[in-house]
């Protein structure tokens, strides 16, 4: 090994000055600013029916106007392309009482997902596309429960018992994913130079528009998306 | 007999066709009675859906009088911009609630409330889970819809407790407008609803979910397994046709049994198979006596022409029974009985075969054929007789006659005849004292004269007792009268027979051949009175006939003496030998 016998041979001061000029050289090709954005939200769509109906039929109160359909908690996005990362990380998902805390998150392929019980319910989860997804046995309150997820996909999460209680995992290819709040903001932290696909997910499937952004190698990347006239849906 | 037979077969059809529709017309009832039960089961099913329904309605109205209470709105609004929820605010909220919940007034008060500010998050319970909170409860549909701003009702399991839940938002009204929050009442399925429900429907219904009951208005410990596979075919239709789609069915607790119809709730509860059912009990099979068993006194009074027409037909059927009988039974049975009244007094030879229908007709040829059969027996005899006496000669000594042995001596219904009649002639007679019959000789005895009978007195008279007897001997054996020699008295339409000298006491050859010469003296004087000629008749020859007649019936028939009887015969003079036997 010449290049060990080479190191080893420096001094102190050399050495440091030798790491130092090496990060210098590699760090602008592996980190990147954050990327910004704002989704054009269109009109709310109309509210769905019910999904469960007593003896009569729901009724709007004579005092205010309804609240209209809040659109973002269903919402989140992804940048496809660039590099991967490679540690995916864990992705938490409160369960809240009788809904989790967003109903719709999104986890990077190979991450762990950790669904913690805030309530004061035990819950028994299952993912309806893949029961074998989720660990069987109920999650205590307080407790967590925890399962990887290695392959983009859509998984529905819900507990029998509860039929109201549901919650979608996304699986996504890209390590960058991120929900929207009330107002379409959204915001990618790190991601590196390069260019990338934005794409847009609703409640259960993803939208086929998507926007090219492009991440420069200095500051913060601000990306704009119009999203098309949403359906009401099943909601 | 045939038109009663007829009557009496038409009556008995009439009796079967009853029977018949007794029998059977309370089936058609029944069956039109399980279709009523049905058709009310189905009626009640949807009035009971109808009452929900209200009651939904007023439960809504009430949550959105409780929302727009202002102390609500000022804590929920307060709650609402609060990071977190501590128990302080709990307690203040739960007591805004309660001092609420107070004020309700009415029969349907909340069992539960739950304040819940704009994030979902419950501030406070009243009544129920009271130390709970901070939960989120936005994801139920109902709590979503009402922070959404609307008012609606839902139903929900807990616990195998179902509510009926309802919501409302509460809303800031004073500028800017604004949702703080919603709130939830809920109340209790219970038993009591139940009953109140069907108070006026004169049903049951019970609430369940799965398997499990949980109210019901009667406890009616049911098989659950038919209304589960009921519910089944109810899966996918409409909820609110849930009465006339499910098809009533039977069910049993062990002892009793209901017709039931189901019905799905709605709501969170209707993922939990939540539903009720209306029951009635069975109707039970009426039949003939439970037919009976359900006519009251209007029943009976019901129609004016119901006894008329029942006691008319009885009165048809009683008229026309007794009517025939009459005519083919009693009438006939009359006439014959007349007719062999007749028969026996000798008014008639014969019964009239004719005269009579039916068997009547056939137990007059009967009686006629045994009569001729007799006669011919009669013949037969004296046949006989001429044969052990030897034949009387010709047109000198008439006929001797030998019947009176072969009949029995005293008849039960009165004295015998004091003459026996010929053989040929002999005849029935009426069992009676016939006033039209000569009265019957005392029995004759040895020195007295034989009376004369009456009918004797168209005739000829007869010397009655210048026949006398012989002196008895006193060992003689005892002299059968001629009142115990002839049965039968039947001898109307023949002339009485001179009486035959009662002696016999013929202990000598002497007294024999006086005994013989008065009956010879007898015979001509008979023979004379009938206009008979006497010529060639000498008491040589009828003393020997006489002796040798003795001797032969002696001699056959074993008894110690035999008596001559001088009698008339179809207008002729006829001697009659009686052997006297000892007592």
């Amino acid at each position: 090994m010449p290049a060990i016998r080479f190191v080893r041979l420096m001094s102190l001061p050399l050495r440091l000055c030798v790491v130092v000029f090496a990060s210098l050289v590699a760090l602008p090709s592996v980190v990147a600013g954050p990327v910004v954005g704002k989704l054009e939200l269109p009109p709310p769509p109309d509210r769905a029916p019910a999904a469960t109906k007593g003896f009569l039929d729901r009724q709007e109160n004579a005092l205010a106007p309804a609240r209209p359909v809040s659109v973002t908690p269903y919402m989140l996005v992804t940048l496809e392309g660039g590099e991967k990362s490679a540690a995916p990380g864990q992705v938490t998902w409160d369960l809240v009482g009788e809904s989790f805390a967003r109903p719709v998150i999104g986890a990077p392929a190979g991450a762990e997902v950790v669904i913690k019980n805030t309530s004061r319910i035990a819950r028994t989860l299952v993912a309806a596309e893949d029961k074998n997804l989720v660990p069987a046995g109920p999650i205590n309150p307080t407790g967590p429960k925890s399962f990887r997820v290695t392959a983009p996909a859509i998984f529905t999460i819900g507990d029998p018992d509860a039929p109201h209680l549901k919650g979608k995992i996304v699986v996504v290819s890209s390590p960058f994913v991120a929900n929207v709040d009330e107002s379409g903001k959204f915001e990618f932290a790190d991601v590196p130079e390069g260019a990338y696909k934005l794409r847009v997910f609703y409640k259960d499937a993803w939208l086929e528009a998507t926007t090219d952004v492009t991440v420069e190698r200095k500051g913060k990347t601000e990306v704009s998306a119009k999203v098309p006239a949403l359906g009401g849906g099943k909601k | 007999m045939f038109l009663a037979k007829i009557w009496f077969f038409l009556v008995a059809l009439v009796a079967a066709v009853a029977i018949t529709i007794a029998l059977v017309l309370p089936r058609p009832a029944q069956r039109v009675l399980v279709q009523e039960e049905t058709q009310r089961l189905v009626v009640a099913c949807g009035v009971i859906d109808i009452l929900l329904g209200d009651d939904a309605r007023n439960r809504v109205e009430l949550a959105g009088a409780f929302s727009r209470t202002q102390e609500i709105v000022t804590a929920l609004e307060s709650a609402s911009g609060a990071n977190t929820i501590d128990e302080a605010r709990m307690k203040q909220v739960r007591e805004v609630g309660e001092s609420v919940m107070k004020t309700i007034q009415g029969a349907r008060k909340p069992d539960f409330a739950m304040l819940i500010d704009r994030r979902g998050r419950v501030v406070a319970r009243v009544r129920l889970d009271e130390n709970d909170f901070g939960d989120i409860a936005a994801g139920r549909p109902l709590v979503d819809d009402a922070l959404a701003g609307f008012l609606r009702d839902d139903l929900w399991a807990q616990n195998g407790t179902m509510y009926f839940v309802s919501a409302a938002p509460v809303i800031r009204r004073d500028p800017p407008v604004a949702y703080v929050g919603a709130i939830v009442l809920g109340h209790q399925v219970t038993n009591a609803l139940a009953t109140k429900l069907v108070s006026s429907l004169n049903v049951d219904v019970g609430f369940y979910l799965g398997k499990d009951d949980v109210a019901g208005s009667k406890n009616i410990a049911v098989d659950h397994g038919p209304l589960l596979d009921s519910l089944k075919t109810l899966q996918g239709g409409d909820l609110d046709q849930d009465c006339q789609a499910a098809k009533p069915i039977e069910i049993s607790t062990g002892k009793e049994y209901y017709n039931a119809v189901v019905a799905r709730l709605p709501g969170e509860a209707a993922l939990k198979n939540a539903f009720y059912s209306v029951l009635i009990k069975r109707p039970e099979a009426v039949g003939f006596m439970g037919t009976l068993k359900a006519v009251s006194q209007s029943d009976l009074g019901a129609t004016k022409l119901l006894w008329p027409i029942v006691g008319g037909l009885f009165l048809v059927m009683l008229v026309g029974g007794i009517a025939f009988m009459y005519l083919e039974s009693d009438r006939p049975l009359k006439r014959l009985t007349a007719d062999a009244v007749r028969l026996a007094k000798g008014e008639k030879e014969r019964l009239g075969e004719d005269e009579h229908p039916g068997k009547f007709g056939s137990i007059a040829r009967s009686v006629n054929i045994a009569i001729d059969k007799l006669g011919r027996e009669a013949k037969t005899a004296k046949k006989d007789l001429d044969q052990l006496l030897g034949p009387a000669p010709e047109g000198s000594l008439g006929t001797i006659d030998l019947l009176a042995t072969s009949l029995p001596p005293a008849r039960p219904g009165g004295p015998a005849p004091a003459v026996s009649p010929p053989p040929s002639d002999f005849r029935f007679h009426d069992p009676g004292p016939a006033p039209s019959r000569p009265a019957t000789p005392p029995p004759i005895r040895p020195g007295t004269p034989a009376p004369v009978p009456p009918a004797m007195t168209s005739r000829p008279p007869v010397p009655p007792s210048q026949f006398s007897a012989p002196p008895r001997a006193p060992t003689a054996p005892p002299v059968m009268s001629l009142g115990d020699s002839l049965d039968d008295d039947i001898l109307g339409s023949v002339t009485p027979a001179v009486p035959a000298a009662p002696m016999l006491d013929l202990g000598s050859a002497g007294d024999v051949d006086s005994y013989f010469k008065s009956v010879f003296d007898q015979f001509i004087a008979m023979k004379k009175s009938c206009g008979e000629p006497t010529t060639g008749l000498t008491y040589s020859k009828f003393s020997e006939k006489l002796e040798k007649n003795r001797e032969d019936l002696i001699a056959k028939t074993g008894c110690k003496e035999v008596k001559f009887t001088v009698y008339v015969k179809d207008g002729k003079a006829a001697l009659k030998a009686t052997p006297v036997k000892d007592e």
